[in-house]
């Protein structure tokens, strides 16, 4: 499913007087300033998810990255412009109603939304929703938890709230994934684990993604950013500030560190000892490739060699 | 939820005012006295006095009018649903409109004028308290006003604490329930269908999570708290002491003056 941002602009004060607008044919483009008691979330915002795609969302603290995702199965609808999936308004209630089986978004510490009295129900209560017959919601439940790591017959009748964190995690994950929709939007999914689930999780929706299914990732970890997605997203105030391939958008670490955002440590570090002449041809580095470019710079022993010590970035 | 320039019922409307300067606990009593002089007053007359002078004491705490008027929000529909009811129920003089059982007439019109403009005041008189004080003040003025029952056993610190952190944590429950309302929306909740039919489904999908937040929140807070050396209310003090000042007396007065004239103007013949 492809879905299409067209100038989309949000407004907290705007969203009550949406309804009496939608009437009119005119396109209104908003004007800022005119009205100051205004809080403006998103700002003519144009981007599409293509279907497939790993897209990675990076912004500073209220850039509006969750209410940009937000739009993305129609819990909001934006003050201005319009949201579309695969062509359809998502401001019609019945296109949000089926596009929210499609779009499978897990907010921030899903965790916090577990419920039922056990897993199984839990992971179920998004099937059920969509009025599966009760095999298919079995087939589904145990597809999903094991997906994310967990056996239904070891763990699908205890109490969600006696699991650990990381695994009351993976419950909730699982609740999204039985809906087994084609585009997962993720908000900071592994905000507050520990570094080893962490690195299981990144793993996790990487097979996801590799499964053909498409990825949207909100993350303050520009280096998770950098590793995993095909195109990154950076708002700032609200507006489109960079979107490309993680190496455009990596590439001008002064202008992110601008918008309260820095560059991946080994792209910074690149970045320095190319300008202390170093050769490093790659347009996005990791700490592996930038360790074996370096090795290979200093093996040629060219006029680089005394160059290392002005190097000044950050390991 | 409410995000820009616009004040909700029992939110506190920053200001650098007189009024804001009072002492909570003077604001606490007289905004009790105000309650008692909207009351007092019986006739139209007394009550456009009573209204002259909230709207002064607005002015006092530089609260633009129609922001206090809007903060009341749901609650003029109570003030409108109150009117209504007068209309139907209180009957005599000329009649205007019979049918079947619904009758309206002129005692029933004036009642409800009457009786929707009382509460109106009364409503906006308490808000002026909430409008100008701040929870803490507000709690601590409440534990402060119960200090004296302690002696008869009443854990008047304990419940200044409790409400306290219970006006604390509302609004954090209020964004929690948001967050939680979306994300079963997005499993495929809805909310707007059929509230008969699985609606208690819906219902603890929502209140469950919230309830196992609210539990998390008294545990870390309390856990806080204790770090904190907190051991209830014995010997502790105030970063702020409230103290009394001539504002204080300036206000006792007006509302004095007020409940006064409002008597008063109640035997002015119409």
């Amino acid at each position: 499913m492809r879905l299409a941002f067209e100038q989309v602009s949000y407004s907290y004060a705007g969203a009550a007087s949406r309804k009496k607008k939608a009437g009119k044919k005119e396109k209104r483009q908003a004007d800022w300033g005119n009205a100051p008691g205004e809080v403006w979330a998103l700002r003519n915002v144009s981007l599409t998810v293509e279907p497939g795609e790993f897209l990675g969302v990076a912004g500073h603290t209220g850039s509006g990255k969750s209410t940009l995702i937000q739009h993305m199965n129609g819990l909001v609808h934006p003050t201005e412009g319009r949201v579309t999936a695969d062509g359809a308004d998502l401001v019609d209630k019945d296109v949000a109603v089926s596009v929210r089986q499609r779009v499978g978004l897990v907010f921030q510490y899903p965790e916090n939304q577990l419920f039922a009295n056990t897993v199984y129900d839990d992971v179920a209560y998004g099937p059920r929703n969509m009025k599966l017959p009760e095999d298919e919601v079995d087939r589904r439940v145990r597809e999903a938890l094991l997906l994310v790591g967990l056996d239904a017959d070891e763990i699908g009748e205890r109490s969600p709230f006696d699991l650990s964190g990381g695994q009351q995690r993976r419950v909730a994950f699982a609740g999204v994934l039985a809906m087994e929709p084609e585009v997962l939007v993720l908000d900071e999914p592994v905000a507050g684990l520990d570094p080893l689930s962490r690195a299981d999780f990144l793993a996790l929706i990487a097979s996801f993604h590799a499964s053909g299914m498409t990825v949207v990732m909100v993350s303050h970890s520009m280096e998770d950013l950098a590793a995993l997605a095909d195109r990154i997203l950076v708002l700032s105030e609200g507006r489109v500030f960079a979107l490309g391939t993680p190496a455009e958008v990596f590439a001008d670490a002064a202008a992110l560190k601008a918008v309260g955002l820095a560059a991946p440590a080994p792209q910074t570090f690149a970045s320095a000892l190319r300008e202390a002449g170093f050769p490093l041809p790659r347009a996005l580095y990791d700490e592996a490739t930038l360790a074996a470019d370096i090795a290979a710079a200093l093996g040629c022993g060219d006029g680089a060699a005394s160059a290392p010590d002005g190097g000044g970035g950050r390991g | 939820m409410a995000v820009g320039d616009r004040a909700i019922i029992g939110q506190y409307w920053p200001e650098d005012s007189l009024v804001h300067a009072m002492d909570p606990r003077a604001k606490f009593l007289l905004s009790l006295v105000l309650m008692a002089a909207v009351f007092c007053a019986a006739t139209p007359v007394a009550l456009a006095v009573a209204a002259l002078f909230i709207v002064g004491f607005y002015g006092a705490a530089r609260i633009p009018l129609l922001q206090a008027v809007g903060a009341l929000g749901p609650l003029i529909i109570l003030v409108l649903v109150t009117a209504l009811l007068n209309v139907l129920f209180v009957q005599g003089g000329q009649v205007y409109f019979e049918w079947g059982i619904i009758c309206i007439s002129e005692k029933g019109i004036q009642s409800a004028v009457f009786i929707g403009c009382r509460l109106f005041l009364l409503l906006l008189g308490m808000s002026l308290l909430t409008l100008t004080t701040t929870t803490l003040d507000i709690t601590a003025a409440f534990e402060r006003l119960l200090a004296p029952t302690a002696r008869l056993g009443v854990p008047a610190h304990e419940l200044g604490m409790i409400l306290g952190i219970a006006l604390r944590f509302l609004p954090q429950f209020m964004t929690e329930l948001g967050v939680i309302y979306r994300a079963q929306v997005s499993r495929g909740a809805r909310f707007d269908a059929n509230p008969f039919k699985g609606g208690m489904r819906m219902l603890t999908a929502l209140m469950v999570p919230l309830f196992a937040s609210a539990f998390r929140h008294a545990e870390t807070l309390s856990a806080a708290m204790e770090a904190r050396c907190y051991h209830g209310g014995d010997g502790r003090t105030r970063l702020d002491p409230l103290r009394l000042t001539w504002r204080d007396g300036a206000g006792t007065a007006a509302v004095l003056v007020m409940l006064a004239t409002v008597i008063a103007a109640n035997f002015i013949p119409v």
